[in-house]
């Protein structure tokens, strides 16, 4: 449609100002409208002259309550957020205290436990067999690749520093996996480099203190 | 309900030049508002919350009565108003100072509004109790119209016009009916509607810039 003729933009203007235009003629002449200056001083003067029509309207008391939504419109955050309650900050602080406490406690306690050590024990064929981890008094044996042991074997774990004898630092567990506790010396013993080896002894450990079977795992004990 | 009740009554008088002073008289306080109430928007769109408060006590009852007139029920009327004062709060900067006279600029706001929600509802179908209401609206409005013919400039253009123009103008600009649906609602033929409606606004037209 040709918009340029003056006649055909006023009357064109006079539907849209009037409200006569179907939803999409409506759309598209706004769409026009807005790279349209003239178009809109063209509506601007229509609406100019067809709001006389509400002149004659007696103005009417408007109730409070549409002031209050206004308002409750155009400023949300003032009105629906509740007040402050001393008493549910106070409530929140405390609660921010206890947590902080507790990770803070809990990372005490942790450190404390922490690992000081680590050892990948490596079979002959460097096969990585268990991992251990040193604590402050026990260590963790994992089992990596376990050979399987008979019910008449044990695997015991030694500790051999660097000059000296081989110091027995308990069985490994059945499973492979769990604790070995250690005493004073065998904690004392430990802080120091040494090698780690787990040797095939008879049910319950070496008789003789020293290892008596093959050693079939072993690495150096590492500080992380 | 909607009923005649709902619509303003001129002042109670026979006196007619009473009545012509109360328009007189308020329109000439309008025109020498536009100056204030421009400045207000000024501050609106600055986010002046005060501006607005007082821009609001100063035109919500006449936007009030123009919302009442479209949508015809005091409850629909006062969210035409809400919704028309949160857009001009937000659309305060976009107000063109040169194009219209600010009245005009939030009158054509709540008009929208209005004619928007009303588009809306009739899109549903109308219960008997709407379509009686709808029956009751026009003619009253008209009625309250007609009795206020002779208090402004326009209604000696308005005089001008022939019956069916007038209506068909006053329906469409208040209830935002399209061509077919005025002419459904006048009972009259489409075409016959469009050229009332294109006649009386040209009359309308070449009077006002006479």
């Amino acid at each position: 449609m040709n918009y340029q003729t003056p006649e055909l933009r006023r009357a064109l203007t006079a539907d849209y100002a009037i409200g006569l235009m179907p939803p999409t003629a409506r759309k598209r002449f706004e769409h026009l409208l807005q790279g349209d200056a003239l178009l809109r001083a063209e509506l601007a003067r229509w609406l100019e002259h067809l709001n006389l029509l509400t002149e004659p309207l007696i103005e009417q008391p408007v109730p409070d309550r549409v002031w209050r939504a206004i308002v409750a419109r155009i400023e949300p955050q003032t009105l629906h957020v509740p007040a402050k309650r001393p008493f549910w900050n106070w409530l929140r602080l405390s609660a921010l205290a206890c947590s902080l406490l507790i990770v803070v406690t809990a990372g005490l306690l942790y450190n404390r436990d922490s690992v000081q050590y680590k050892a990948t024990l490596l079979s002959g064929t460097a096969q990585p067999g268990l991992s251990i981890e040193a604590h402050s008094d026990y260590l963790k044996v994992k089992p990596l690749e376990l050979s399987a042991v008979d019910g008449g074997s044990s695997l015991e774990l030694w500790a051999i520093p660097v000059e000296g004898k081989p110091v027995s630092l308990g069985l490994i567990p059945r499973d492979g996996d769990g604790r070995i506790t250690l005493s004073q010396s065998q904690q004392q013993l430990i802080r120091v480099p040494v090698v780690l080896a787990v040797s095939l002894e008879p049910q319950g450990g070496s008789p003789t203190g020293q290892p008596t079977g093959p050693v079939l795992y072993q690495g150096p004990l590492a500080s992380l | 309900m909607i009923g005649t009740t709902l619509y303003p009554e001129l002042p109670s008088t026979d006196n007619w030049s009473e009545v012509l002073a109360f328009f007189e008289g308020r329109t000439a306080i309008l025109t020498a508002n536009t100056d204030y109430l421009e400045k207000l928007l000024a501050q609106c769109s600055l986010g002046n919350r005060r501006a607005f408060e007082t821009l609001y006590r100063s035109v919500a009852p006449r936007l009030y009565s123009v919302a009442l007139r479209c949508m015809g029920r005091r409850d629909l009327a006062e969210d035409v108003v809400q919704e028309s004062f949160v857009r001009i709060w937000h659309s305060a900067s976009r107000y063109e100072a040169h194009l219209s006279a600010p009245l005009t600029w939030m009158i054509t706001i709540t008009r929208n509004q209005a004619i928007d929600q009303l588009r809306k509802h009739r899109e549903l179908p109308l219960s008997d109790q709407q379509q009686d209401n709808v029956a009751d609206d026009s003619p009253s409005a008209l009625d309250q119209l007609g009795s206020a013919r002779e208090a402004c400039a326009l209604n000696q253009c308005l005089e001008q016009l022939e019956g069916m123009q007038l209506q068909s103008i006053t329906s469409a600009y208040f209830h935002g009916l399209s061509a077919s649906e005025l002419a459904q609602q006048l009972a009259a033929p489409l075409g016959s509607v469009k050229s009332w409606i294109r006649r009386g606004m040209q009359r309308l037209r070449r009077c006002l810039e006479s």
